[in-house]
């Protein structure tokens, strides 16, 4: 077994990468573990593409290391990307070839493992019968899946997709989310997507960094990630009585924190969500009358908003005293 | 590199290239055309009056159509095909994806340069081949070239066309816009060189231009009315030296193209 196996499909520490003054990467320490689809949200001009140009070598880092599959890079480079597919921004192909051309092309420079997986690579991605025709008379959802054709051919360990879902459709968005999704729970790939659709990001991804100016603010499982650093359980409670109700609720052990809040009571629990069940028994017990009870749901757009506004906020200051 | 995937990627230059219809098209015209065209003319001036104007073919129209084909045209087409070569996958923007694969960017570089030489030499062999056909069919009686001169001839057209070719592979990669390396290679080809060749304060260093290295190599005379090839000055050099310009004009353009594609951001 290769040792490198158990090692995250994705690791940088420090990596930097200027150009001239300006600093793109800003130390970036990155994790992305093996076997899930990780989602990488910034807004445009964060630096997405550029850590995945800097990871796939197509520009050099000014400082930092950086691992793929365990293996480092640019010293392994070669051995790292044999098991990587990768689209950078848009997949660009010959466009006077034809799909299966264009994937001849790439796999006669992989080498002689992939030259048997093009026809394999053009059915999973559901392009068999357009195969023979020019990639000029292709839809935007086709380049894409023909691109992910491309990076299947590598049968890869690991997929880096930048802004993958760009120039899609809504039924394209969907089918690529179930492709993706598939890959990683079918096949056991690891996806790394880039990207600043945060929906897209909420729905497809199992965990998430969120890169911001050359930086990483924070990453971890998304529900981790909606609900701010811990997995916190959140409800919000309607009563006849919300001044009774607090008094309860505060007390109770079942409960970190209870305040009103323009919509009720907003609960935060100290265990798990099914304790909202003792707390609504608790409070009609009580007499209190319960017209409401409703989990909140975290949105990583909440949350992306709240760590990217609370940079703006930071800069404020430095922005005031020059 | 194994040698099986050394093959297969010329290949997929070669496929690159040759399904490339405007390219191509422009390629043989530019080979096909102006050879077409002097022997037509020869031929109406031959038959309008015989005794005024040689045959159309035999050796002396075989000197001149080799003049057009060798010296003129067929350069230009490897030009063509060559800033293809070079700068095709840069201009689709699928170089960055070919430098993902892992694949040496060096390899990459290398392996453009025998695919566009493919396709380059196939279209010269089809303008030489038109060049052998009006030879003997309209030699009217006067004397052909023989098998000896056939074959240099052959051989000549090949390395005056490939060497231009390969410069221009080079050339587009350290560019990186074929528009550009097309202009300035065009440029030199059939401006630059030329007025630098009749500049004659510059000496015996008219030896360093590409298209006076090649001309030392030819085996029909490419003077015509007391001038050089295509027209400029004649430079004399030895046969050494003739070698090492030509061989310095590939080094030089290979390794500049090499170290582009190497070293550039994809």
């Amino acid at each position: 077994m290769d040792p490198s196996s158990s090692q995250p499909a994705i690791e940088t520490a420090g990596l930097t990468k200027r150009f001239g003054e300006r600093t793109a990467l800003d130390g970036i320490d990155l994790q992305v573990p093996r076997g899930c689809a990780f989602g990488f949200l910034g807004p445009n001009g964060a630096g997405k593409t550029t850590i995945i140009r800097t990871l796939l070598g197509l520009t050099h880092a000014s400082a930092g290391t950086m691992h793929l599959l365990g293996h480092p890079v640019p010293a392994e480079r070669a051995q790292a990307l044999q098991r990587v597919g990768a689209i950078v921004e848009e997949p660009r192909f010959h466009m006077h070839l034809t799909g299966r051309e264009n994937l001849r092309i790439v796999s006669a420079v992989r080498g002689p493992e992939t030259w048997d997986r093009i026809d394999p690579a053009l059915a999973r991605v559901g392009l068999s019968e357009r195969a023979g025709d020019k990639v000029k008379s292709y839809s935007m959802g086709m380049r894409q899946r023909l691109g992910v054709a491309r990076c299947l051919l590598a049968d890869p360990l690991l997929l880096i997709l930048d802004e993958p879902t760009n120039g899609l459709d809504p039924a394209g968005i969907q089918e690529f989310r179930e492709m993706i999704r598939a890959m990683v729970e079918q096949e056991g790939r690891t996806v790394f997507i880039s990207s600043h659709l945060l929906d897209e990001v909420e729905k497809t991804c199992d965990a998430a960094a969120i890169v911001d100016r050359g930086k990483i603010v924070t990453q971890g499982a998304i529900a981790d990630l909606a609900a701010g650093g811990g997995a916190r359980h959140e409800l919000i409670v309607g009563v006849d009585d919300q001044d009774r109700a607090l008094g309860l609720l505060n007390a109770s052990e079942l409960v970190a924190e209870a305040r009103p809040d323009d919509e009720g009571i907003r609960v935060v629990l100290s265990g798990e969500p099914q304790t909202a069940a003792q707390i609504n028994a608790a409070l009609v017990g009580a007499g209190v009358g319960v017209t409401r009870l409703e989990p909140v749901r975290h949105s990583l757009e909440q949350r992306f908003l709240q760590v990217t506004s609370r940079l703006d906020a930071d800069l404020v200051p430095e922005a005031v005293k020059a | 590199m194994n040698p099986a995937i050394a093959i297969r990627m010329v290949g997929a230059d070669f496929l690159k290239l040759r399904k490339k219809r405007g390219t191509l098209i422009w390629a043989f015209v530019l080979v096909l055309a102006p050879v077409l065209i002097f022997f037509i003319v020869k031929a109406v001036q031959h038959s309008s009056s015989p005794a005024e104007h040689s045959p159309a073919g035999g050796i002396s129209g075989y000197t001149d159509a080799m003049r057009v084909l060798a010296v003129f045209f067929g350069p230009l087409a490897a030009i063509m095909i060559g800033t293809d070569g070079g700068a095709g996958d840069l201009a689709a923007g699928v170089f960055r994806d070919l430098v993902v694969t892992g694949r040496s960017r060096v390899a990459l570089f290398g392996s453009r340069v025998p695919a566009a030489l493919g396709l380059c030499w196939l279209v010269v062999l089809a303008g030489y081949a038109l060049t052998l056909v009006g030879t003997y069919a309209l030699a009217s009686g006067t004397p052909t070239p023989g098998g000896a001169l056939v074959i240099n001839g052959l051989l000549f057209t090949l390395f005056s066309t490939g060497i231009v070719c390969v410069v221009a592979v080079g050339f587009s990669s350290l560019v990186g816009s074929r528009p550009a390396a097309l202009t300035v290679l065009i440029g030199w080809q059939l401006i630059a060189s030329r007025i630098l060749e009749n500049i004659e304060s510059l000496g015996s260093s008219r030896k360093l231009i590409l298209s006076q290295a090649v001309a030392h190599f030819s085996p029909i005379s490419l003077n015509d009315g007391g001038h050089g090839p295509r027209g400029g000055a004649t430079v004399t050099m030895s046969t050494g030296t003739a070698v090492i310009v030509a061989l310095g004009w590939i080094v030089v353009f290979l390794a500049l193209g090499a170290w582009r594609t190497r070293t550039m951001d994809a």
